[in-house]
């Protein structure tokens, strides 16, 4: 059937702001379908509430709303555009909630709009538990023996039913498994039934029979709407059923499974995606017991996933594309496989040569007193894919991209089990075994490096799994790394001993030259980095190019080289001698561009997000668009930037030196780019410039594009960037570097308190407190990991400052300001974590006119070539310069759709030769307030004290847009997802000098109708001004009612908790803004964050919100 | 080492009393016999001979050179190089008869994950004449695991090399065609290269008669249905069948397995079929020898208004039988991932194929053909019926399916018993099935 020309045009939802359980895929799949969507000549509209995705870039769709995705705007907005069809299906759970919302009410049919893709009924029969069983039963396929329930009295009868323990608790229509989890008594039951209960769109949790320790896989699955279905991937998770699919290590294809075990699976795959009557994508979850050969269906999501970005990037087939043109009536057959091109046709299975593994990012590293434990549902912000012609070399490429710790395993010591005072004395002592043989047992982030630290330890691998219930095959595959990593160290060789036979050997299982070396060196207690010239990885890397070992590439085609492939899509791997006809690019001499490679910022992770990936693939465009070869390395499998065509080449790649470099040499690139991809990218700059001389020796003549690393150094070196600052007139923070406990107190005692103290190069504020006397002092450094390399930076605090964020560009000779940003909240509050407005609300002109000046000096001063962010604070008429990024900031996206600058382009372009003065700038526009809030993941991270500092927290951001800021506020208020409280009681507590600045934002929520309640001394300060109040205890006055008191019982719809001093843990405060996040109750911690929401509470009682045109100012 | 490897003949299997019992489970079947499954010899902890090991090399007739070591049997590989690209199957594959006479090299790097199960095999013995791999897994972890891909080899004595680029193979075969092959020990290396140059195709071997029974055999004597009713009787000539397709035949038939020379007369008077069946297997259709005599034998049971079904080979056989040319391909299609067009219901079904020749379409000609320009003479349709294209590949446009207008027959070419592969053409049994009881008159 060719396609349908009823349609007009197609409405297609996102998926809103990144967080745990929601990533950057659905940025991915929502450009790959709106892009297919209009080379078939359809008008789409993209709705999305995240400023920082590509998708709803201006020239992406034809029309653009960055508003809530909530079904009220969505229904607003198809009044006005009056779509012919919506697009569900690529924007995750939010908008499959949102169509089935608006399908239920009748919406859709009023407004003649037509849900394409799957089906309401579709979407019903996969997602309500109930419907899906009975459609598994009505066609035989095994499923867990499970009951739903809508209330508590149902869920203790079921768990009565079943009559075993443990039990599985799983919310229905929720995302990431939210509030799902593993019971082993009736307390826990409880505890676990009630969050899912009220987790549950529909209130309904399912109870089920406990199939923990089954091996868990997934299929992804493609159907049209002639019924032809194929299968483009099959996945095995390594850790068994109990571990959220999204949190677990997982392998593409199958490992340990026969054809009749797949083909099985396969039938089942493929016969409820018929019954379901699924159109485009689907993903299928199976349990399988690998003893008796049991099956169970677990679920199935009925659109693209997270899986399904990850089949894409693994098999090389574009899933949210082809669903995208199948939802408007191609089938299968008559589409080309865009992979392999003319040829072949979509209805295929890809057939892979090549082993793909999957490691999630977890946030644990930032959030270390976060509870680690892996379940059924997510913790992880992001993932990083690898490729390799074994398991072993997939696995420890991947290790090598997740950019946590070391690149590649070590033996654990028990420095692992926590950092802080005496980590480098802990690190000479192994980890005991009973600490190891716990880390086995229960799946955390630390799992897979204790499974190799068990085979180091020569654990048997019955044993190993007995503990762990891992398929033995993939023990097998771990011992052999723990067994080669012995042999390296038994070889008793230095680096230029050793044979092209060992090296070739140890390097097609994914050992990385700086693992070889740490090996050799037998892993001393002081780290790879600690080996001398000689022996450490510039040693191996040197004996491996002597020897002329360098990885192959080989091609991602989706058809394990039978068609010539398309697709310039590499990974590496080591394995024969000569370059004999495979994969090869071009030939150099035909290769006539200039070759310029961007590296791309790996993992989405707090702090490092999506806005990353923006800029990258921005920058390749601009490659592009100037006539020139885009060669981009990432390992993201969840983004556009690693879309099989948004580069002309792209290398899934560790982004580690070793691996960059052999990109670098093998497209014998011209240039690189590294100021797009977050830290990672220029956290490169300075050892490649140290390696660049070695590299030249191998014919490579590259040069680093954009900003010098002279310049990197002077913004980040905190010496040298404050004698850039004395010599240009900037003022900054008292500041001092301590590189050891002593150190870190005398500059504390020097600069008095409070003081900001963070280690040094660090992505999102990392460690970064406000310490405020010599106990949270002592408390800090007995948790701070310093070394002489890793110094502590103590900064003066500045009170009650305003923070300002500035995105720039400059070329040498101009420098063209994007944007001043002015923060909410006061600085100490993480610049990534607070909600910031476009243009600045509140800052004189004469102050802002300084800004700008101060932006140009330091953009010129330090020879920036390309973009930059400078934070400043201003604390009465004082303008302090905070930091100098040298770099594609977080903000930069947010600045481009708020003011219409191309920030990322116009930066690619001065960065690759085009000044300032030969580009077409947009004209910057006004007329308008946009507004960026945070996205925090509390709910999903237990244990993490839910107050904003220092640290950033947030996973991702909303914007809002009006002509009025309080309007534009609360649109992006509404969009984090966090209600906005209309009536009921406001709980009141803030510093006691803050009291006197509570009164009108007390007032005004007197006025709104709001019931106040505050701690007895808040209390009287509001009643001296007539307004009335009702004691609520403090918690530590063990009296009641106290806050929590109130919150539970409903009384409290809004929070002001304004903390007395941030950093170490207060506990009344944590423990109400903790509860106050599982009963989703919203809270402010600033008081300028209260006057702010009491303005948006009252544009929120005053009607409905208009949406608009995301381009109506450009 | 050193030993030049030698085809093994269907014959010199040790071959009844085995695993494999089509005929068990169904009602009415007393005794059947049973037949030897090529991982028997594992499964009854047979003594298995020593492997080869050490450095060897590979060399193509083109010229090119891959270095890697060697497993399996202490022998030299040799023969026609060709690859599939099925992921998972590798022991179906191993023991499916239409690889005699070729290298199968696998695409999928790790080959002997889950071992090799009982009862698993596609025939009696393991017929490549060698076999390359990436990596052959040596610890392998199933519930059904008896034994390694390396073992396999070695009690059927045949040689393997892994740690080869199998990408770069697959490549050269993609882009150069099927091209002959040896491989053996490092140091054999000038022994090789001569034997290379005198190497011929084993396209002009005989490759039927070697895979294929000598006598007729009757798989499940008695057979019922249901409703306590004899089934059907069907010959099943045996071309270099594979043991599902023989199973998926128990299912709807009683089945006589025969030669592939039997002729049709002896099976209609003899053995009073009621219908035909023609199986896969190796070669060149257009070889004068046993294949030739099988296509005889279709055409006659066309030409007598049988039904009759044919996979692969046989449909190979039908076309030659039905006046078509076949041709012999670049590289073929093997693998699990074909995708199949019905040109009657429009659907695709994704199937299991493994063929080096095929049937060239009566309008597009002889399309994905190798550059030798390799294909049978014309010939006259045998049997007098008009035959049409019912199944095209969706990627080459070449034929992958025939009906005979007006006549209870059709033919296949790729596997509808899948083993390896998917079940999407499964049912194209059940439809012969009725067919064949339509022709008879609504059951009986």
């Amino acid at each position: 059937m060719p396609r349908r020309d009823d349609l007009k045009t197609i409405m297609v939802l996102g998926s809103g702001p990144i967080k745990i359980g929601q990533a950057a895929e659905f940025d991915f799949s929502g450009s790959q379908a709106v892009q297919a969507l209009r080379e078939d000549g359809y008008e789409v509209i993209l709705v999305n509430s995240n400023p920082a995705t590509i998708q709803n870039d201006p020239e992406m769709a034809d029309i653009i709303y960055i508003e809530p995705l909530i079904p009220d705007t969505i229904r607003r907005i198809m009044e006005i555009e009056q779509p012919c069809a919506l697009l569900a299906g690529m924007g995750g759970q939010t908008a499959l909630n949102i169509a089935s919302e608006l399908a239920h009410d009748g919406s859709l049919e009023r407004l003649g709009v037509e849900l394409i893709g799957s089906d309401l009924d579709a979407i019903d029969k996969a997602e309500d538990r109930e419907l899906f069983n009975q459609v598994c039963e009505s066609i035989g396929l095994p499923i867990s023996e499970a009951i739903a329930c809508n209330s508590m009295d149902q869920v203790l009868a079921a768990a009565d039913e079943i009559g075993s323990w443990p039990i599985l608790i799983r919310p229905a229509f929720t995302l990431g498994g939210l509030g799902g989890g593993t019971a082993w008594d009736l307390g826990q039951l409880v505890e676990i039934a009630t969050l899912g209960l009220r987790n549950s769109r529909i209130s309904q949790v399912l109870i089920e029979e406990s199939i923990l320790g089954w091996q868990e896989l997934e299929y992804e699955v493609m159907r049209d709407g002639a019924d032809n279905a194929t299968i483009v991937c099959t996945m095995e998770n390594i850790d068994p059923m109990g571990v959220h699919t999204g949190e677990s290590t997982v392998v593409a294809p199958l490992q340990s499974f026969s054809d009749a075990d797949h083909q099985i699976l396969r039938d089942q795959a493929l016969r409820l995606i018929r019954a379901l009557n699924i159109k485009g994508g689907c993903n299928v979850q199976f349990a399988f017991n690998q003893f008796t050969g049991e099956t169970r269906v677990i679920e199935v999501n009925p659109r693209v996933s997270r899986s399904s970005a990850l089949a894409s990037k693994a098999t090389g087939y574009p899933i949210a594309r082809l669903a995208a043109k199948i939802a408007v009536g191609y089938t299968l057959d008559e589409l080309p496989n865009p992979i392999t091109g003319d040829g072949t046709t979509a209805a295929f299975e890809p057939t892979l040569d090549y082993c793909v593994v999957k490691i999630p990012r977890w946030p644990f590293d930032k959030f270390r007193t976060a509870d680690r434990t892996l379940g059924t549902s997510m913790k992880s912000t992001g993932e990083v894919m690898a490729i390799g012609r074994n398991f072993e070399e997939a696995f420890l490429k991947a290790w090598a991209s997740l950019e946590q710790g070391c690149a590649h395993p070590r033996p654990l010591t028990r420095a692992d089990e926590s950092e802080g005072d005496g980590m480098a004395e802990r690190a000479l002592s192994e980890l005991p075994d009973s600490t190891l043989v716990e880390w086995c047992r229960v799946a955390t982030d630390r799992r897979m490096g204790a499974l190799i630290e068990a085979f180091r330890r020569s654990w048997s691998v019955e044993k190993v799994h007995e503990i762990t219930r891992i398929t033995r095959w993939f023990l097998y595959r771990f011992e052999n790394i723990a067994q080669t990593e012995r042999a390296i160290t038994n070889t008793h060789a230095t680096p230029a001993e050793l044979t092209r036979e060992q090296l070739k050997a140890w390097k097609s299982l994914g050992f990385s030259d700086a693992h070889i070396a740490d090996a050799l060196a037998g892993f001393p207690a002081a780290g790879p980095k600690s080996l001398q010239p000689g022996f450490n990885e510039e040693a191996v890397m040197k004996r491996r190019h002597s020897l002329g070992l360098h990885p192959r590439y080989r091609m991602v085609d989706s058809c394990a080289a039978e068609f010539a492939a398309k697709t310039p899509y590499y990974y590496s791997t080591y394995e024969i001698d000569d370059d004999v006809g495979v994969d090869l690019l071009p030939n150099l001499e035909e290769r006539t561009k200039e070759r310029l490679v961007t590296v791309g910022s790996g993992p989405i992770r707090i702090g490092q997000g999506i806005e990353f990936d923006y800029g990258c693939v921005h920058a390749v465009k601009a490659i592009r668009a100037a006539g020139k070869d885009a060669v981009l390395i990432n390992n993201n499998p969840e983004t556009v930037s690693t879309d099989f065509d948004t580069s002309d080449r792209l290398y899934f790649e560790p982004l580690t030196l070793e691996y960059v470099s052999e990109v670098l040499l093998r497209e014998q690139a011209q240039g690189i780019l590294l100021q797009f991809g977050g830290q990672t990218a220029i956290n490169l700059a300075l050892p490649l410039n140290e390696r660049l001389p070695l590299l030249k020796s191998k014919g490579l003549d590259l040069s680093m594009m954009g900003t010098s690393c002279d310049a990197i150094d002077e913004a980040s070196d905190r010496e040298r960037f404050e004698a850039f600052a004395k010599r240009i007139g900037l003022k900054m923070p008292r500041g001092a570097t301590g590189t050891s406990s002593d150190d870190v107190r005398a500059a504390v005692e020097q600069i008095g308190f409070p003081v900001l103290i963070r280690p040094s190069y660090v992505l999102g504020g990392r460690g970064m407190e406000i310490l405020a006397n010599q106990q949270q002092v002592d408390a800090y450094l007995s948790e701070a990991y310093l070394a002489p390399d890793k110094p502590l930076l103590v900064d003066e605090y500045l009170g009650h400052a305003t923070e300002i964020d500035v995105d720039a560009a400059a070329d040498g000779e101009d420098v063209l300001v994007g944007a001043i940003m002015e923060h909410l909240e006061e600085a100490g509050i993480h610049s990534g974590d607070s909600t910031c407005f476009i243009p600045a609300q509140n800052i004189p002109e004469s102050m802002l006119n300084r800004i700008e000046e101060q932006t140009k000096a330091i953009g010129i001063g330090l020879k920036i070539k390309g973009c930059y962010n400078i934070q400043f604070a201003i604390q009465g008429d004082k303008l302090y310069t905070l930091e100098v990024n040298p770099r594609s900031s977080r903000t930069v996206p947010f600045v481009a759709k708020a003011t219409g600058l191309p920030m990322a382009r116009i930066a690619a372009n001065i960065t690759i030769g085009i000044p300032l003065s030969q580009q077409t700038i947009p004209q910057r526009t006004s007329g308008q307030v946009c507004v960026k809030a945070p996205v925090f993941p509390f709910i999903k991270l237990r244990g993490l004290d839910p107050a904003p500092g220092p640290e950033m927290k947030s996973t991702g951001e909303v914007y809002g847009s009006d002509v009025s800021a309080d309007v534009a506020y609360l649109k992006a208020r509404i969009a984090t997802e966090v209600p906005v409280a209309s009536e009921g009681g406001a709980y009141l507590t803030v510093r006691n000098d803050d009291k006197e600045n509570l009164v009108p934002i007390a007032q005004n929520l007197v006025d709104l109708g709001f019931t106040v309640y505050a701690t007895p001394g808040t209390c009287d300060v509001l009643r001296s001004h007539n307004i009335p109040a009702t004691v609520a205890y403090r918690i530590a006055d063990k009296n009641h009612p106290d806050a929590l008191d109130l919150m539970r019982e409903g009384k409290v719809s809004f929070i002001v908790n304004v903390p007395t001093v941030s950093g170490g843990a207060v506990r009344d405060g944590n423990m109400m803004r903790r509860l106050a996040v599982e009963l989703n109750i919203p809270f402010v911690t600033t008081l300028r964050g209260a006057s702010m929401e009491v303005a948006a509470m009252k544009v929120a009682l005053a009607g409905p919100l208009e949406p608009r045109r995301l381009t109506v100012h450009y | 080492m050193g030993v030049r490897f030698r085809p093994k003949l269907m014959s010199e299997v040790s071959f009844s009393s085995g695993s494999f019992c089509p005929g068990s489970n169904r009602r009415g079947v007393s005794n059947p016999p049973s037949f030897f499954d090529a991982a028997d010899a594992l499964a009854n902890g047979e003594e298995i001979p020593l492997g080869a090991q050490g450095s060897g090399v590979l060399l193509t007739a083109d010229g090119g050179r891959y270095t890697g070591t060697l497993f399996g049997a202490k022998t030299h590989g040799e023969g026609e190089l060709v690859f599939t690209t099925g992921m998972m199957g590798y022991q179906e594959s191993l023991t499916d008869p239409s690889f005699a006479g070729q290298v199968l090299t696998f695409t999928y790097p790790l080959i002997g994950n889950y071992g090799i199960h009982k009862g698993a095999s596609e025939s009696a013995a393991v017929w490549p004449r060698g076999v390359v791999v990436r990596h052959a897994m040596s610890q392998p972890d199933h519930r059904f695991s008896i034994g390694t891909v390396d073992e396999l080899l070695r009690s059927h004595g045949v040689p393997g090399i892994e740690n080869i680029d199998t990408r770069s193979i697959t490549k050269r075969v993609r882009e150069l065609g099927t091209v002959l092959c040896v491989f053996g020990p490092v140091e054999d290396e000038a022994m090789l290269n001569a034997r290379l140059k005198v190497l011929v195709s084993p396209d002009l071997e005989d490759l039927v008669d070697e895979v294929s029974i000598s006598d007729p055999v009757v798989l499940n004597p008695g057979a019922l249905d249901d409703l306590d009713r004899p089934l059907p009787r069907l010959g099943a000539l045996d071309c270099g069948i594979k043991y599902n397709i023989l199973r998926n035949l128990c299912e709807h038939f009683e089945v006589v397995w025969c030669p592939p020379e039997t002729q049709f007369s002896m099976l209609s008077e003899q053995y009073e079929i009621d219908a035909l069946f023609c199986s896969n297997g190796p070669g060149d259709p257009a070889h004068p020898g046993k294949a030739t005599a099988a296509r005889d034998t279709l055409a006659a049971a066309v030409r007598a208004g049988m039904p009759v079904m044919g996979i692969c080979l046989g449909h190979q056989l039908m076309g030659l039988a039905s006046g078509l040319q076949t041709y012999k391909m670049r590289y073929g299609h093997r693998g699990a991932n074909q995708p199949v067009v019905d040109l009657v219901t429009g659907t695709v079904a994704i199937t299991s194929q493994n063929h080096g020749f095929a049937v060239a379409d009566p309008e597009a000609g002889m399309l994905a053909a190798h550059p030798s320009g390799a294909s049978s003479p014309l010939g006259e349709n045998l049997h007098g019926a008009e035959v049409r294209v019912r199944y095209i590949n969706a990627n080459d446009r070449t034929v992958e399916g025939l009906d005979i207008v007006d006549h209870p027959s059709f033919t296949v070419q790729f596997h509808p018993e899948a083993c390896p592969g998917p079940h999407d053409a499964a049912p194209l049994f059940g439809r012969f099935r009725s067919i064949v009881d339509e022709h008879l008159g609504g059951g009986f």
